[in-house]
C-alpha cells in the first residue's frame, strides 16, 4: 500500500484509535475485498452468525453475483460492506473489507460517511420504502449535491434532472418535482439508480434490484444497470435470489448458505458443473421457462436457525452426500478443478464440500 | 349433477369451470357524504375460460393485469359487474345465501402469502378444521380432529402438529396449511393465486410438487395464477396470457411457450432470465417500453398497442378478437399474430 500522507485530509480526531484513512487508496489494488467478514447480531434468543467469515473480490468493470436463500446473510453481507449494519443489535466482529488497499472498517465515522458518498453505493430492494414519501424526487436526489458538493438548490437541481436523464426518466425536467407515490415501480426503482450513481461511485451494491418488479420491468432495469456499469466501469456486487438473472448478467458467483460462501466461480463454470451440493440441488430445483421439466428435485428439510448452527457442514443435514465427516469436520473452501473450467476463469473456483470431486463427478 | 360440454376439442375431460364474457368493474368515487362515480377501474374485462377436470390451467400477466380480481370473482368473493361463472352447469355468480355456501364448497381457494392468510391467533387444527364448522354436514363433531389429522398427513406435515400455531412452523410448512384448508371440503377445483411466489426457490419446489402429488391422487382441477412463467410451464396443461383485464392468448402450454403468437406474450416471454449463462446473448430479447397503461383508462382498441411495436392505426380502432389467427390454431388477440420463438436459443 502506498502512503501518501502530505496530502492526507484532516486526521481523524479519534478517541485514540488507529483509524486508516481513505486518502491512503491504492488505484493498484484490488476494487474490492472482502476478507473473512463475520457479522452477529446479539438476540434474545442467543448470537445469530449472520455473516460467518465470508471473502470475495470485485474489480472493476467485473459484476460479482451473491447468490442465496431467504436469511444467508447476503443482505447482511452488503450492509457490512456500507456500514449500515443495524447496531446493536447488529456488530460487525471480524475480518476486513478493503477498498484499494484501505480497510474500511478500520476508517473513522467521518471518512466512512465520505466513502459511503462518494465510493460506494447501494440500491435497494424495495423503492418505496427506501425514497422518503413527504419530498420530491427531485429534492431527495439534490440532498446528495447539496450535502456532499456543498451545491446551491438551483444547481442541485439541475443535477438532479440530468442524473433522472441518465436512467432514462421521460421527461425529466417535468418530474423532477414530482413525488416518489406518482412514479410506477420500475420508475421508483430508476429513481434509486440514479441517487446511487450521483456521485460517481466505483462500487454499485444492488440489493435485490428487480425482486418487486415485472418481469417486462426486470429486463428493462437489469438492461440499464449493465449499460450504465459498463459506461462507467463500475464494479458491482449484485444480491439475489433469482439464478436466471444472475446467468444473465453475472461474471462470476458467491453462493451463500448459512451465513458462508460454499461455493465460488466463474459463472458459465458454476451452471455447467456445480461443485457444491447446495448449488446443485439450487439448481436442480428450479423450473425453466424453456423446458418442460420433469418432477423437480426438492432439497428437504429447512436452512439451520442461525442461532444455533449445526456442527461440521451447514449443509449436511440436508445433503444427499453427507457422511459421518461432514457431521464433525468443517470444510473449508477447497480449490476445485474441472475438466470443463480448469482455472481457465478469472476466478479460482472453491467449494466448500469435502466430496466436492463426487459432486461434480455425478 | 354434471353437466358435459364439449368445445374445442383441446382436452378431454368435461368442463368442470366455465366462464363467460367476465366482467368486473371497479367504481371510482368522489366525496364522502355525496359519493359521486367519476369512472371506473375495468379490472377484468370480458374473460372466457374453461376448465376440464384433472387440468392445470395457468394465468399468466403482470401486476394489475386482474388476475387476482379474475380468482376472487371465481370463488365469490366478489360479485361480477355482468356475465356469468358455471360451476358443472350451475351459475354461482347469481347465487345467494345458502345456495352460494353450498356451491362454494366445490371452489376452494389458496392464497398468496402463508404469513398474513393465516390466523395468528387459531391453532392449526382450528385452521384446517374451521370449513367443517361451516359445512357442519361434511363432518361430524367427533370426527372432525381425526379429519384434520389426515389432512396434516396428506400436505406432508406431522398430524401431532394439530395444537400448534401458525408462527411456529415456515413459511413453506403454512402454505402447506392453507393447502390443507382448501382441500377440507373436498373440492373438485382449487384456485392458487400466486402460491409459491412468497417462498425460497428450494421450498417452492416441493410446494409445486405437492400440488402436482395432490392433483393425481385426488383428480382435482387447478387454476394456477402467477407471475412466474418458468412456474406456470412446469404445472400448467393449459395457459392463458393477460393483459390490462383482457385474455390476449390462450393454448396448451406448448402453444404459448414455444410458439406464441401474440406479440405481448413474446415480450413476457422473452424477458423471463433462462437460468443458463450459455444462452445469454443467444436469446430473441424484446425489452417492452414503459408500464402497463391504468386499468381505469385503458387504450381504445387493442390495450397493449400503446407498448407493442407491430401497432398501426387499425389497432387504435378495432378490439382483436381471441381467435385462431396468425396459422397457428390456438386464440391470440392480435390483428397481426405471428408465431415467434423466443424462448430458446436462436443460433
Amino acid at each position: 500500500m502506498t502512503n501518501t500522507d502530505t496530502t492526507a485530509t484532516a486526521a481523524p480526531k479519534g478517541r485514540g484509535r488507529r483509524h486508516t484513512r481513505l486518502a491512503d487508496v491504492d488505484p493498484s489494488a484490488t476494487l474490492l475485498d472482502v476478507r473473512d467478514l463475520k457479522v452477529e447480531f446479539r438476540t434474545r434468543y442467543g448470537i445469530a452468525r449472520a455473516v460467518n467469515g465470508v471473502s470475495f473480490s470485485v474489480e472493476a468493470g467485473e459484476t460479482l453475483a451473491i447468490l442465496g436463500e431467504s436469511g444467508c446473510g447476503k443482505s447482511v453481507t452488503a450492509q457490512a460492506i456500507m456500514g449500515i449494519v443495524d447496531s446493536p443489535p447488529g456488530f460487525v466482529t471480524g475480518g476486513e473489507v478493503r477498498y484499494r488497499g484501505v480497510d474500511l472498517l478500520k476508517l473513522s465515522r467521518q471518512e466512512r460517511r465520505k466513502a459511503r458518498a462518494d465510493r460506494l453505493a447501494m440500491i435497494f430492494q424495495d423503492a418505496l420504502s427506501a425514497l422518503n414519501p413527504v419530498f420530491s424526487v427531485g429534492f431527495q436526489l439534490g440532498e446528495v449535491f447539496r450535502f456532499h458538493r456543498g451545491m446551491s438548490r438551483a444547481d442541485a437541481r439541475k443535477k438532479a434532472i440530468e442524473l433522472l436523464d441518465l436512467v432514462n426518466i421521460p421527461a425529466a425536467r417535468q418530474r423532477v418535482s414530482d413525488y416518489p407515490h406518482q412514479f410506477s415501480g420500475g420508475m421508483r426503482q430508476r429513481v434509486m439508480i440514479a441517487m446511487a450513481l450521483a456521485l460517481d461511485p466505483d462500487v454499485l451494491i444492488a440489493d435485490e434490484p428487480t425482486t418487486a418488479l415485472d418481469v417486462t420491468v426486470q429486463a428493462q432495469i437489469m438492461n440499464l444497470l449493465a449499460e450504465l456499469q459498463r459506461d462507467l466501469n463500475m464494479g458491482m456486487i449484485l444480491i439475489t435470489h433469482d439464478m436466471g438473472v444472475v446467468a444473465d448478467v453475472a461474471d462470476k458467483i458467491s453462493v451463500m448458505y448459512a451465513g458462508k460462501v460454499v461455493e465460488r466461480a466463474d459463472v458459465h463454470d458454476i451452471y455447467a458443473d456445480p461443485a457444491h451440493p447446495y448449488t446443485k440441488a439450487l439448481l436442480e430445483s428450479i423450473p425453466r421457462v424453456d423446458l418442460k421439466g420433469q418432477q423437480l428435485n426438492v432439497i428437504k428439510g429447512l436452512p439451520p436457525a442461525l442461532t444455533d448452527l449445526p456442527r461440521g457442514c451447514n449443509f449436511a443435514p440436508r445433503c444427499r452426500y453427507a457422511r459421518d465427516r461432514c457431521r464433525e469436520d468443517t470444510p473449508h473452501l477447497y480449490q476445485v478443478t474441472t475438466p470443463g473450467g480448469d482455472g481457465s476463469g478469472r476466478t479460482p473456483r472453491g467449494s466448500a464440500c469435502h466430496y466436492w470431486e463426487e459432486v461434480v463427478a455425478q | 349433477m354434471t353437466h358435459a360440454v364439449t368445445s374445442g376439442g383441446m382436452s378431454a375431460g368435461e368442463v368442470v369451470l366455465e366462464v363467460r364474457d367476465l366482467v368486473k368493474y371497479f367504481p371510482i368515487t368522489r366525496g364522502v357524504v355525496f359519493k359521486r362515480k367519476i369512472g371506473e377501474v375495468k379490472a377484468v374485462d370480458g374473460v372466457n375460460l374453461q376448465l376440464r377436470r384433472g387440468e392445470t390451467l395457468g394465468v399468466v400477466g403482470e401486476s394489475g393485469c386482474g388476475k387476482s380480481t379474475f380468482a376472487k370473482l371465481l370463488v365469490s368473493l366478489e360479485k361480477p359487474t355482468s356475465g356469468g361463472i358455471s360451476v358443472q352447469g350451475q351459475d354461482i355468480s347469481r347465487l345467494r345465501g345458502r345456495e352460494l355456501t353450498r356451491a362454494r364448497r366445490n371452489i376452494q381457494m389458496v392464497f398468496q402469502d402463508p404469513y398474513t392468510s393465516l390466523n395468528p391467533r387459531m391453532t392449526v387444527g382450528d385452521i384446517i378444521g374451521e370449513p367443517f364448522a361451516i359445512h357442519p354436514d361434511v363432518a361430524p363433531p367427533q370426527d372432525r380432529r381425526r379429519r384434520v389429522q389426515e389432512l396434516l398427513d396428506l400436505v406432508g406435515l406431522n398430524p401431532d402438529h394439530i395444537n400448534r400455531y401458525p408462527h411456529q412452523f415456515s413459511g413453506g410448512q403454512r402454505q402447506r396449511i392453507g393447502i390443507a384448508r382448501s382441500l377440507a371440503l373436498k373440492p373438485e377445483i382449487l384456485i392458487c393465486d400466486e402460491p409459491v411466489s412468497a417462498l425460497d426457490v428450494s421450498i417452492q419446489a416441493q410446494v409445486v410438487n405437492l400440488l402436482e402429488g395432490l392433483q393425481d391422487e385426488l383428480g382435482l382441477s387447478y387454476i394456477f395464477i402467477a407471475h412466474d412463467l418458468s412456474v406456470v410451464r412446469h404445472i400448467a396443461d393449459r395457459v392463458a396470457v393477460m393483459y390490462l383485464g383482457k385474455v390476449v392468448e390462450v393454448g396448451t402450454d406448448l402453444d404459448i411457450y414455444d410458439h406464441p403468437t401474440h406479440p405481448y406474450t413474446q415480450a413476457l416471454l422473452s424477458a423471463v432470465p433462462v437460468p443458463d449463462p450459455a444462452l445469454r446473448g443467444h436469446r430473441d430479447q424484446i425489452v417492452l417500453e414503459g408500464d402497463v397503461p391504468s386499468p381505469a383508462n385503458p387504450p381504445s382498441g387493442c390495450r397493449f398497442r400503446t407498448r407493442c411495436w407491430k401497432a398501426q392505426e387499425i389497432c387504435a380502432t378495432d378490439v382483436p378478437a381471441l381467435e385462431p389467427r396468425g396459422g397457428s390454431d390456438h386464440p391470440s388477440a392480435c390483428h397481426f399474430a405471428e408465431e415467434r420463438d423466443v424462448v430458446h436459443a436462436i443460433d
